[in-house]
């Protein structure tokens, strides 16, 4: 039997982005009963009980992160809760979902985090190209303004929040939750060190919170059923709730699937995505939680797609951007296509970054084009290991992380690439498929 | 106060020190880029990581402040393979054309890759070709191939000057420093991007491709140009002229960089101060006496200048101008002499031009301005003296002191300007960097000014042609033989000197006692 929709209930529904079909299907009832009957705190705490963790990628627990913010508020300095609808990991396109088909739910989780932690003004910071989404949320903005679940005087209370979109210019980088707030400030969008963390000294220097839009779109049903419910979804104690899986590559059905926390990935690709694209082609390679973390070979996906089982295989959860891989898949093509990635999307700040990134992608290009030599294996890893850990944000991080997974776990089709100047003997990309 | 362990060192340091400035404060250099005591932190270049235990990663010393109990280590294993990293990502994209640089022999790539590198670099691929001597001001080229994106430059303008004329453009390994569309690098301290940039990336224009830097003779000095009296280091050319085969020593100026006093100038110094020496090897010298219009002997016009001094110091029509610029040696010298003559009013000449600014730039362009006045006090325009004695030093006509037609004036100065076309008698002395001394600066702060090179022509301290004069006038004159006894007397007879000595002054110089209080 199908796992209830939780996230996704509104989705499809006709007439999704209305705040009236939002309100027709119990909308606004939770922060309703927040700011009715809840304290911040008491909303915090069961954020906290519920063990949220954030769904960009870090998958840090919520409502311990919202815990982190002064009790009171200084005059001076504002409360900022900042939603990072950034959305611009390779492989995800989750959050877009949300945003452009139930945009009330994204607001409602949002208007509950700033609730929580006293904030005055909310900023939902989006990708710039998502104009579509822009819009659904802009519009849905003055329909919840004019009907006071935004604005002054919130449901008739004290408690006033504003709701601000405000789209970004185009760079990967601005998903880094520092980075984010330079360029929220109008600056480059360049990380920041830590500490102070965002909590203590966020966005023009005040105390911040920033989380994923489908964190926030959570809590709604936290606030509604309560953290025993939410407890009960998933696999508890710590990789708990609903979750969006982005799937992508090489099968039949690709989407984003919502199912609990914990959603064994052969029934992923196998049931909800209908199998492998095409029957012949058997599974190689799947990157599961966005083109960050490290690659799982087909005898390593008999996993759970939660953080702690991922972990235990020496990758990550990260946004759930599920890629499939097949076996006319090359290696070396895909890994030289996500090292440009990050080569294009470093933002220059810190030397192993800036110029690792570029050295690896030339070197991967090389190699890929025939021009590989022998000492080109080891020097990927050396490159990466170098850049590891070196970096202030963690972009360093993500393109060292499949870089070393790629060589280490492919390396047979990386060596004949340098060997025979061309794919691996049997990969389909050999017949020009790819 | 935090007690760390610094590669097996226990100190106990200040809160909030960094890990960096706790190495330093024992003398242990970090290497380090973006880094820079007068600038916000970047942390950007990664140079400076070092080995925390506990922590699962490097940190920067450059940021991280050290904590009660932390163990820290610099120079491990972990540690230095990360800055051998640093150092080969540094360098891929770099063009090593040292040879061609003017920054190689002071740079902080050839050091640290030196220091730190591995010696050969694994990078087979193609460098960027990025622009080359692009002219962003009016004295500052960039390379943008060379730069390695320390960002202190954009600091710099950012956090100093507050003109915000550069910034990067682009983004990961094409990110590169830059200026603002419609701006140009032209703030009154734009030089100071030149000494800040580690690497060869920022050229001074008036230095570029004159020298190599390991042919400068460097001394400590004081700036001349106003009366901040900003701390510098004077390079002076020590290369034989190729063009010549006389094998002369070039022996000028090349090149003024600030040096480091938190009292007067903190790092910095204005670009127009740091050009002086332009301006003065710019200026005609006067290299031989004159006496009525004609080249003469240094003899023949110390005794003119005597027999025209002492009889008008007998008639009381004698009257002095000082420039403001002259070291407080020079005037006190002159002061004994003007007494031992007969006396007159000494006038200090005022200098001023434009407005303070609220960095360094002082209206006041007499550089002992404070010192001479102390001296010779607050005399007026001797407009009533009929022979006129001027220790000029000023580089403007608009500068030079009006003296009414018809005055006698015995002219004793480095230049040929002004007052020293119309003298009676003129007599060469050295220029600021060419004599030792004391300034007194605004602040009331003594500082010491030391020759950096050998005067010109038959040019001689100011302070020793007073006691030649002295000598020739028939007069006692005092056994001063270096300006240090010059300033033992000063200090004991002008009490807003006492107790200053040249040890004293050291390299940073003392507050002056006519400052107590004040």
């Amino acid at each position: 039997m199908p796992a209830e929709r939780i996230l996704t209930r509104n989705v499809g529904r006709p007439d999704s982005t209305a705040l009236a079909s939002y309100e027709a299907n119990g909308g606004y009832q939770a922060l309703r009963k927040a700011v009715g009957s809840m304290t911040p705190d008491g909303l915090t705490e069961e954020v906290k009980k519920s063990g949220l963790r954030g769904r960009g990628g870090a998958g840090f627990p919520t409502g311990l992160k919202w815990s982190f913010m002064p009790k009171e508020v200084d005059p001076k300095r504002p409360h900022y809760f900042l939603i990072n609808a950034d959305e611009s990991e390779p492989g995800t396109f989750k959050d877009r979902l949300l945003m452009e088909k139930d945009p009330h739910l994204v607001l409602e989780g949002t208007l509950l985090g700033a609730y929580a932690i006293r904030a005055s003004v909310a900023y939902i910071y989006i990708r710039g190209e998502f104009v579509h989404a822009t819009q659904v949320l802009e519009r849905a903005i003055e329909e919840a303004v004019a009907k006071r679940y935004a604005g002054k005087n919130i449901l008739g209370g004290a408690w006033s929040c504003e709701l601000v979109v405000h789209r970004g210019a185009g760079a990967y980088i601005c998903g880094e939750e520092t980075a984010l707030m330079s360029s929220l400030e109008g600056d480059r969008g360049y990380p920041r060190l830590k500490p102070p963390f965002p909590a203590a000294s966020g966005v023009w220097k005040c105390p911040t919170t920033i989380n994923n839009v489908e964190t926030v779109a959570n809590v709604p049903f936290i606030v509604e059923r309560g953290a025993d419910w939410f407890q009960s979804v998933g696999k508890a104690p710590k990789n708990t709730g609903p979750k969006l899986y982005c799937l992508s590559g090489h099968v039949r059905r690709p989407g984003v699937y919502e199912a609990p926390l914990g959603l064994p990935m052969k029934e992923l690709i196998h049931e909800l995505g209908g199998g492998m694209l095409h029957a012949d082609r058997p599974l190689k390679a799947v990157i599961p939680g966005g083109s960050s973390v490290p690659v799982l070979r087909a005898d390593e996906c008999d996993v759970d797609l939660d953080f702690d089982s991922l972990m235990a295989k020496g990758t990550m959860l990260g946004s759930a951007g599920i890629m499939v891989m097949d076996a006319s898949t090359c290696m070396v093509a895909a890994m030289a296509r996500i090292a440009h990635f990050y080569y294009h999307e470093s933002c220059g700040q810190c030397t192993p970054c800036r110029e690792g990134c570029g050295w690896l992608e030339r070197i991967l290009n090389r190699i890929e084009g025939g021009k590989g030599l022998q000492q080109d294996l080891d020097l990927l890893l050396s490159i990466s290991d170098n850049i590891m850990g070196n970096t202030i944000c963690a972009l360093g991080d993500a393109a060292a992380m499949p870089t070393i997974s790629f060589v280490k776990k492919f390396r047979d089709e990386f060596q004949h690439h340098v060997d025979h100047k061309s794919c691996l003997t049997g990969t389909l990309a050999l017949q020009g498929v790819r | 106060m935090p007690k760390v362990t610094i590669d097996g060192h226990e100190m106990e340091v200040a809160p909030g020190t960094t890990i960096l400035q706790a190495c330093l404060s024992r003398g242990h250099e970090i290497p380090h880029y973006c880094y820079h005591d007068g600038l916000s932190i970047a942390g950007n270049c990664r140079m400076c990581l070092v080995d925390v235990e506990k922590q699962p990663k490097l940190v920067i010393g450059c940021y991280t402040p050290v904590a009660d109990g932390m163990v820290v280590h610099t120079e491990n294993e972990k540690v230095k393979k990360a800055r051998a990293a640093m150092m080969e990502f540094f360098l891929i994209n770099h063009p090593l054309d040292c040879p061609i640089c003017d920054q190689a022999g002071e740079c902080r790539l050839q050091e640290y890759a030196v220091e730190h590198g591995t010696g050969v670099s694994r990078y087979t691929e193609p460098k960027l070709a990025l622009a080359k001597a692009v002219d962003i001001g009016a004295h500052v080229t960039l390379d943008q191939e060379r730069c390695i994106q320390c960002s202190r430059c954009i600091r710099f303008c950012d956090e100093i000057t507050k003109t915000g004329e550069l910034g990067f453009f682009q983004r990961g390994e094409r990110s590169q420093i830059g200026i603002f569309p419609g701006k140009r690098l032209d703030n009154p301290y734009s030089g100071n991007v030149v000494d800040l940039c580690p690497v060869g990336a920022l050229t001074l224009k008036e230095f570029r491709f004159q020298t190599r830097v390991w042919y400068l003779r460097n001394t400590s000095t004081i700036c001349a140009g106003c009366a901040r009296g900003c701390n510098v280091v004077v390079g002076v050319g020590q290369q034989q002229t190729m063009m010549t085969t006389s094998g002369q020593i070039d022996d000028r100026i090349k090149r003024i960089v600030p040096r480091v006093n938190t009292e007067v100038n903190d790092w910095w110094i204005c670009d127009e101060g740091r050009l002086t020496y332009l301006r003065e090897q710019g200026s005609r010298r006067l290299v031989t006496s004159v006496v009525s219009g004609s080249a003469a002997t240094y003899d023949a016009a110390v005794a003119k200048a005597a027999e025209l001094l002492a009889a008008a110091g007998k008639a009381g029509t004698l009257g002095a101008i000082v420039s403001p610029r002259l070291v407080s040696e020079d005037v006190f010298a002159w002061k004994t002499a003007l007494d031992a003559l007969g006396g007159g009013p000494i006038h200090v000449h005022e200098l001023t031009r434009g407005e303070d600014d609220d960095l360094l730039i002082r209206a006041d362009k007499g550089a002992n301005s404070t010192g001479a006045a102390w001296i010779a006090g607050k005399g007026k325009a001797p407009v009533a003296a009929k022979t006129l004695l001027v220790l000029g030093d000023t580089l403007d006509a608009a500068d030079n002191p009006g003296v009414p037609a018809g005055t006698e004036i015995v002219y004793v100065g480095p230049f040929v300007m002004g007052a020293s076309r119309e003298a009676a008698v003129a007599i060469p002395s050295a220029s600021w960097s060419e004599a030792g001394g004391t300034f007194v600066n605004f602040q009331g702060r003594a500082q010491r000014v030391r020759r950096c090179h050998l005067p010109v022509g038959e040019a001689r301290p100011s302070w020793r042609i007073a006691l030649d004069v002295l000598a020739a006038a028939g007069a006692v004159a005092p056994a001063w033989s270096s300006e240090d006894d010059v300033l033992a007397a000063l200090a004991a007879k002008v009490p807003e000197f006492s107790g200053i000595t040249t040890e004293s002054l050291g390299l940073l110089g003392v507050p002056a006692r006519g400052t107590v209080g004040a």
